[in-house]
């Protein structure tokens, strides 16, 4: 115990003696949160690690972070719907950071100056080796994910080329093909993986022989088969499926141009192909979908599952929706088309909680097109694997790819059928990796989500309000089947956007807790601590008064009871 | 060397004579005087000093406090209101053991509003921890303000000088100023112990939780009570250089075998004892004139009151809803005496209400035909008020 002064003043260090630590019946503690970016991102990135890298002005360790879950940032930037952006708490505040545009710039200055993936674990001779089958988005992924982990990979592809639909069915617009072949490339270049391109499974190597030369198999190969589209039995006799005429486009340049065309499906390839037909000269381009379009009075879940700038675009470019509708009958004069009647679609609760989308009588409309185009989805090509799928559409693995009748076959992307995004088959391609690592270590694969943080949790009382940057576009007489539509953005706008990130549940390093602490209970650290921020609790002396809790503008602070 | 001087110049004087190193303070009735003479004495060059001028009594109190702190001989001075707005800073002066001196010109605290002299200014900073010592005129004033400084910085407690506001700030009296070099001699260079000191730096005013208040406090009040012979010691060192003192703690006049004693504080003394002369009475009557207030020197007053079988406690203030507050206390005090006197009590001269000469002879009238109650406020004109409020 201090000897208590004359009038009690203190010498320096006298408020060491009191333990105001003694007080507490609330401790805090750092939460590291999921931000809702991260959340939502199929790929797994977290967008809020990186951004806070670009907010520190560290453009390679922004990259380097991003690549620990998706190594083609230059392409999902493109391609990517990007539902961080949809998630993302600075929407509710004034507008979602423009993520995809930033990962953008990151892939393309990654590409500009040559960065090389910072791998786990280097691989050597000796190191198992992986099958990886199909060398599109989710093969390269899983490739990548599995050399960094320290395994040998080789990857086979039917194709001369490695991309997929990336390669296939992306539109150069969207995705210019310098760039996919950079990324590629880049992942091309690891050692310890080797592409086998023309290899097609069951033509010029096994199942068999994969499964007993290598330690697991990774099955990407995508969906392909288009669907069996019928009118009531009737199809048109010179129909062509959606997917089959873009990848036609891609490799030829050639496109059919009738007159007016109905193209029925909801997907990225029915507006992409529409978009091309539309550029193309044909007059009239209709999409007849079951699905709504974006606005207030649409559920998310019942929204057009495409990009929502494509559909912008492709609404700007003068393509016509014809949304929560079907075709009933086809109207031909002859063998020749003349049109189709389209009904509306009503959802009706079915079985088991779903809703059903039932055919509402009594709104026919006919449209009168020369041609109709189904774009209803694809299914999986098992030709050469039919012993692991039998006769379903698609593959049905639990959540790391795992096939629970074939050990060590593990599947991501498109033959899931519930993934459908270039950023979903990216995630399969690292989580089956993982599963893979565990699979050949004979451990448990570990998955530790973090809670995402809710916008309820912030204090935006210190976000000033700022608009999003603005990214030009290519106005649309000028273009064309090449040129990228969305334009780059300039290293000022990436800083100053990264720099609206809120860092919603990781410490944004703002001094704010050591700031406001009344007891000097907040310890500020040179260096990052255990939990990554630059703060520690000094726990003899906080009081709990939960200033810090209250004025940490991230979420990153929370209080709980002392025991 | 003996002057005809106002009561707030001879305090100014005073003040100079104990060269302090700062002065605050804010003006307002009727201390304005002394300040005023101070900055006079500043601006003819006769005075060196901080003289820091403020907008409010409450930055005085606290310019003084920093300075005390920053081991500064500091000086302040206010009435009424100001020691009111104050009293903040007086109870953290105390508090953190910072010696300084302080004059109380004394003035009655509103409402109603009013400038003239009663102590309930200085009586409201009864338990505030400063020291205070009260004047019966003006030759006392500036003693007790030297001695005030020594007795300060010896005890390291703020002392209060209470000089009643007009009575003896606006009079003129033959004063003895003292001697510069005696006073130097009397009263060394301030060296505070505890002073701010960046080269030492310790941290004054922190808070002190509950584990540590009680014996701080304790310690204030051990402070007090040790601060007795201090007082003592200050007024007969004084006499020993000047030949004259104050009486130490309280000082007494009339019949040593007194049955009958009459206690006031401030001018009144003066008053009641030219009363005296020209009453005659076969009553053994004497005066106590109770110097030192805080601490309350209890033993030197039971002793005083040995053999009294009436005290009259003349007081120019009171405590709404209980009485007098030097009167209570004392009547405290004396719970203890074996044969204690009965104690009267009385308000008198509250708001500078003239206290007339013959108030001795009614004082003593009132005794004898039973009138004087146990407390009254004995010069007020009831009939004056109207019958509900009585």
């Amino acid at each position: 115990m201090a000897a208590i002064t004359r009038g009690a003043y203190a010498r320096p260090g006298t408020s060491l003696a009191f333990k105001t630590g003694t007080w507490r019946v609330e401790i805090p503690y750092h939460k590291h949160w999921a931000a809702p970016c991260h959340a939502a991102c199929p790929a797994g990135e977290d967008q809020q690690a990186w951004l806070a890298k670009i907010q520190e002005g560290k453009l390679h360790e922004a990259w380097n972070e991003l690549v620990t879950a998706n190594p083609m940032p230059a392409i999902t930037g493109r391609v990517c719907p990007h539902p961080c952006e949809q998630a993302c708490n600075r929407g509710i505040y004034d507008a979602p950071i423009a993520i995809h545009n930033i990962e953008r710039f990151l892939g393309d200055e990654a590409i500009r100056l040559g960065w090389n993936y910072p791998l786990l674990r280097p691989t050597t001779p000796e190191s198992p080796a992986v099958a990886v089958v199909g060398a599109g988005p989710s093969g390269l992924s899983a490739a990548y994910h599995l050399v960094r982990r320290g395994f040998r990979v080789n990857l086979f592809d039917a194709l001369p080329e490695a991309g997929g639909l990336l390669r296939s069915a992306i539109p150069m617009t969207r995705l210019p093909r310098e760039v996919l072949d950079s990324e590629i490339q880049r992942i091309f270049s690891l050692d310890g993986l080797r592409f086998h391109p023309r290899h097609r499974l069951g033509r010029d190597v096994s199942l068999s022989e994969l499964q007993s030369d290598h330690a697991a198999v990774f099955m990407g190969p995508g969906a392909e088969r288009s669907k069996a589209w019928d009118v009531d039995g009737a199809v048109p006799a010179d129909l062509h499926q959606g997917l089959h005429l873009i990848k036609e486009w891609v490799d030829h340049g050639e496109i059919p141009t009738p007159k007016s065309v109905a193209i029925h499906g909801g997907g990225n390839t029915a507006v992409d192909l529409a978009r091309i037909m539309k550029r193309r000269g044909v007059e009239e381009v209709y999409v007849i979908t079951a699905s709504g379009l974006p606005g207030p009075g649409t559920a998310p879940d019942d929204v057009l599952n495409v990009v929502p700038r494509e559909l912008e675009e492709a609404l700007e470019e003068g393509v016509v929706f014809f949304p929560h509708r079907t075709i009933q009958r086809l109207i031909m004069r002859g063998s020749k088309m003349i049109g189709v009647e389209m009904v509306h679609l009503k959802k009706l609760p079915g079985k088991g909680g779903r809703k059903s989308r039932v055919s509402f009588q009594g709104t026919e409309r006919v449209l009168n097109v020369d041609m109709v185009i189904p774009s209803i989805g694809e299914a999986v090509d098992s030709a050469g694997f039919e012993n692991l799928i039998g006769n379903a559409n698609y593959f049905r693995p639990d959540d790391w790819g795992r096939l629970a009748e074939h050990p060590g076959v593990f599947v991501g992307g498109d033959a899931r059928g519930d993934r459908g995004t270039v950023s979903a088959a990216i995630g399969d391609g690292c989580k089956a990796a993982m599963a893979i690592q565990a699979h050949v270590e004979q451990t448990e694969v570990i998955d530790a989500p973090r809670e995402t943080v809710g916008y309820e949790s912030l204090n935006v009382n210190y976000f000033e309000p700022k608009p999003r940057a603005y990214v030009a576009k290519i106005p649309v007489p000028e273009r064309d089947d090449f040129t990228e539509i969305e334009q780059d953005m300039i290293y000022a706008q990436v800083v100053e956007e990264a720099g609206r990130c809120m860092s919603c549940g990781n410490c944004l390093a703002c001094d704010n807790c050591w700031t406001f602490c009344p007891d000097n209970a907040v310890i500020k650290t040179r260096d990052v601590c255990s939990d990554g921020s630059h703060y520690l609790f000094d726990y003899e002396f906080c009081k709990g008064c939960g200033l810090c809790a209250t004025e940490c503008p991230c979420g990153f602070i929370l209080m709980r009871p002392q025991d | 060397m003996r002057q005809a001087l106002e009561g707030s110049l001879a305090v100014a004087k005073a003040v100079a004579l104990c060269r302090p190193g700062v002065v605050a303070a804010y003006p307002i009735t009727p201390q304005t005087h002394i300040v005023e003479n101070i900055s006079k004495l500043v601006a003819d060059g006769d005075l060196e000093t901080e003289l820091v001028s403020v907008e409010s009594e409450f930055s005085a109190a606290s310019v003084v406090l920093g300075a005390a702190a920053a081991g500064s001989r500091a000086y302040t001075a206010s009435s009424s209101q100001g020691i009111m707005l104050m009293a903040e800073v007086l109870f953290n002066i105390a508090g953190l053991r910072v010696p300084m001196v302080l004059t109380c010109a004394n003035r009655a605290i509103g409402a109603p509003l009013n400038i003239w002299n009663d102590q309930s200014d200085s009586m409201a900073m009864r338990d505030s921890g400063w020291i205070q010592l009260y004047c019966a005129d003006n030759q006392e004033a500036v003693d007790s303000l030297i001695q005030a400084y020594r007795i300060s910085e010896r005890t390291e407690l703020p002392v209060m000088v209470c000089m009643d506001g007009f009575i003896l700030t606006h009079t003129l009296e033959v004063i003895d100023i003292p001697e510069q070099d005696k006073v130097d001699r009397y009263l060394p260079p301030f060296a505070f112990d505890r002073r701010l000191d960046p080269s030492d730096p310790i941290s004054l005013g922190a808070l002190v939780t509950p584990e540590f208040f009680s014996e701080v406090k304790h310690s204030q009040h051990a402070a007090m009570q040790k601060a007795l012979p201090d007082i003592v010691d200050a007024d007969k060192e004084f006499k020993k250089l000047f030949g004259r003192d104050c009486g130490g703690l309280l000082a007494e006049h009339g019949d040593e075998e007194a049955t009958v004693a009459i206690l006031t504080l401030g001018s009144i003394y003066g008053t009641l004892r030219a009363g005296m002369e020209a009453h005659k009475s076969r009553k053994k009557v004497k005066l106590i004139h109770l110097r030192c207030f805080r601490p309350f020197p209890e033993e030197v007053l039971m002793a005083a009151l040995d053999g009294v079988k009436d005290l009259i406690v003349v007081e120019r203030a009171l405590s709404p809803g209980l009485g007098g507050i030097v009167g209570t206390e004392i009547r405290a005090v004396l719970s203890t005496a074996r044969k204690p006197p009965r104690v009267h009590n009385v308000a008198i001269g509250l708001g500078g209400r003239d206290v007339p000469l013959d108030m001795f002879s009614r004082l003593l009238e009132a005794l004898k035909n039973g009138s004087i109650a146990e407390f009254s406020v004995f010069d007020a004109d009831l009939s004056r008020l109207p019958e509900e409020d009585r």
